[in-house]
């Protein structure tokens, strides 16, 4: 696959419902309809809303609507057509689009970035059940990844989905081997074009998408402020930034969990959501990979923290993931040109593509 | 045991799960989700109470639909080893401590007062 293409991301929340269903499902059914050549539904570990209500798997009691995220991409087109059914299931939560393009893994070895120098977020589409060779595939792929130098890569499990168009729904008994799995990687360009050579020849023609992205913070090191962007764009349509943290669960700043900190302090400051999710294996910088062990008590798996807001706003939150991050952890910035924020009848924001900046 | 005994068992134990969803979740959003504050809350008042029927001396019918129905489900041992053991896997060694501590020895304590609070009533 090649050409562009067009990302939509719903972060909801597990119990939301519209009409009689639940919307993380009837947005996947969307999906499917319009048979989406990828999605999955992530469950998230921790986060809150608009509506301020903390959700954190830790506490049993705030574990009962946990944030989930939907993550949907294909051809321009058929995003857009998908849009519109998944705007009329209406339901609260807080909607993204974001530019992407098929990376072409497998298709052309040396594909590049569109300038040297510039840094990229790969994302590999894999099954639950994809083998390199003798290894888990996404094992594998996160160790070509780091070969290469790439500053970070995550495994995030879907729970649902589609690949290739078709519904990929994980279920209480049998194998699950069809589910989605994504490995998100973020790097300088050449070395995500270097490794997608070797991606390509480890787990075949897999599907995989490249986006812009900023990478700011490594381990401690100041690399980059997110871009200084306008709040709206010539025509007036509002620009949105998106940060990341990336973060292992045992990772831990002034006496508490890393991902705690950045989340509690967001929702204290007045963030309009935030929300945590669990991978199941990754690195970022010069840590090795690393997830949970067999027997081991305490969890060790990478997790990212996921914050969209105005470009204003985000220069407050940049300060805060900066100051989380002193020592560990990997911090990213991205443009999100589209973004609808849906609570208590009340929405924030358009859906329609802002042009891009620079 | 009375079938109006079962039956105050079944509907004080609905009331008291009611309850401890009700405490639990009021405490637990005001403090935040990193300690077990909410089922600390619940633990300690259900004991305190327990050790107010104790001290009262209640006895026969009355005292299995509380303490059993009412009390059983109100607090929570399941929920108090859950949390810890999460605290754990996070590598939060001082809270998982702190939380299994705190909740014994104040545990003991509000048990304690319970009962002479029921002995003066």
């Amino acid at each position: 696959m090649s050409g562009p293409a067009l990302k939509l991301t719903a972060y909801l929340g597990e119990r939301d419902r519209a009409g009689g269903a639940i919307l993380a499902d009837a947005l996947v059914d969307c999906l499917a309809r319009r048979r989406v050549a990828a999605s999955i539904v992530l469950r998230g570990a921790e986060g809150f809303g608009p509506a301020k209500v903390l959700r954190t798997d830790r506490l049993l009691t705030l574990s009962d609507d946990l944030p989930v995220v939907v993550v949907a991409v294909d051809a321009p087109e058929r995003i857009t057509a998908a849009l519109g059914d998944v705007a009329a299931l209406g339901g609260d939560g807080l909607l993204t689009l974001e530019r992407a393009r098929w990376a072409g893994l497998g298709e052309r070895p040396e594909h590049g970035l569109d300038a040297p120098g510039e840094e990229a977020k790969l994302t590999l589409w894999l099954e639950r059940g994809a083998r390199a060779g003798r290894s888990a595939g996404d094992v594998a792929a996160v160790e070509v990844l780091r070969r290469h130098g790439v500053d970070g890569a995550t495994v995030l499990l879907g729970v649902d989905g589609t690949l290739a168009g078709e519904r990929r729904r994980a279920r209480l008994r049998g194998g699950n081997s069809g589910v989605p799995r994504l490995v998100l990687a973020v790097g300088a360009g050449e070395c995500l074009a270097a490794a997608s050579a070797d991606l390509a020849a480890l787990l075949g023609p897999v599907p995989a998408t490249l986006e812009r992205v900023r990478v700011c913070r490594r381990d401690g090191a100041a690399l980059a402020a997110p871009r200084e962007i306008p709040a709206t764009d010539a025509a007036g349509l509002g620009l949105w930034q998106k940060l990341t943290v990336f973060a292992g669960v045992h990772d831990r700043v002034d006496g508490a969990p890393l991902h705690e900190t950045l989340v509690r302090t967001l929702r204290r400051r007045g963030a309009a959501g935030a929300t945590t999710l669990r991978g199941t294996w990754g690195y970022h910088g010069d840590h090795a990979p690393h997830g949970d062990r067999l027997l081991a008590l305490r969890r060790r798996v990478p997790a990212m923290t996921v914050v969209v807001d105005t470009p204003e706003r985000t220069r407050c939150w940049f300060a805060l993931a900066e100051r989380v991050t002193a020592e560990r952890g990997l911090v990213t910035s991205e443009i999100v040109p589209a973004a609808r924020i849906a609570a208590g009848g009340h929405t924030a924001g358009g859906l329609r593509l802002a042009a891009r900046v620079g | 045991m009375t079938t109006i005994a079962w039956v105050g068992v079944a509907m004080l134990g609905g009331l008291g799960a009611v309850g401890r969803l009700v405490l639990d979740a009021a405490v637990s959003s005001r403090t935040g989700g990193l300690f077990p504050w909410g089922t600390l809350a619940v633990n300690l008042s259900g004991t305190a109470v327990l050790g107010v029927l104790a001290g009262a001396a209640l006895g026969g019918d009355a005292r299995v639909v509380a303490a059993t129905g009412f009390l059983g489900s109100f607090t929570t041992f399941s929920t108090w080893m859950l949390e810890s053991q999460r605290l754990g896997e996070e590598g939060d060694v001082r809270r998982l401590w702190l939380n299994l501590a705190l909740a014994l020895l104040l545990g003991l304590v509000a048990v304690e007062l319970g009962r002479l609070i029921g002995e003066a009533l």
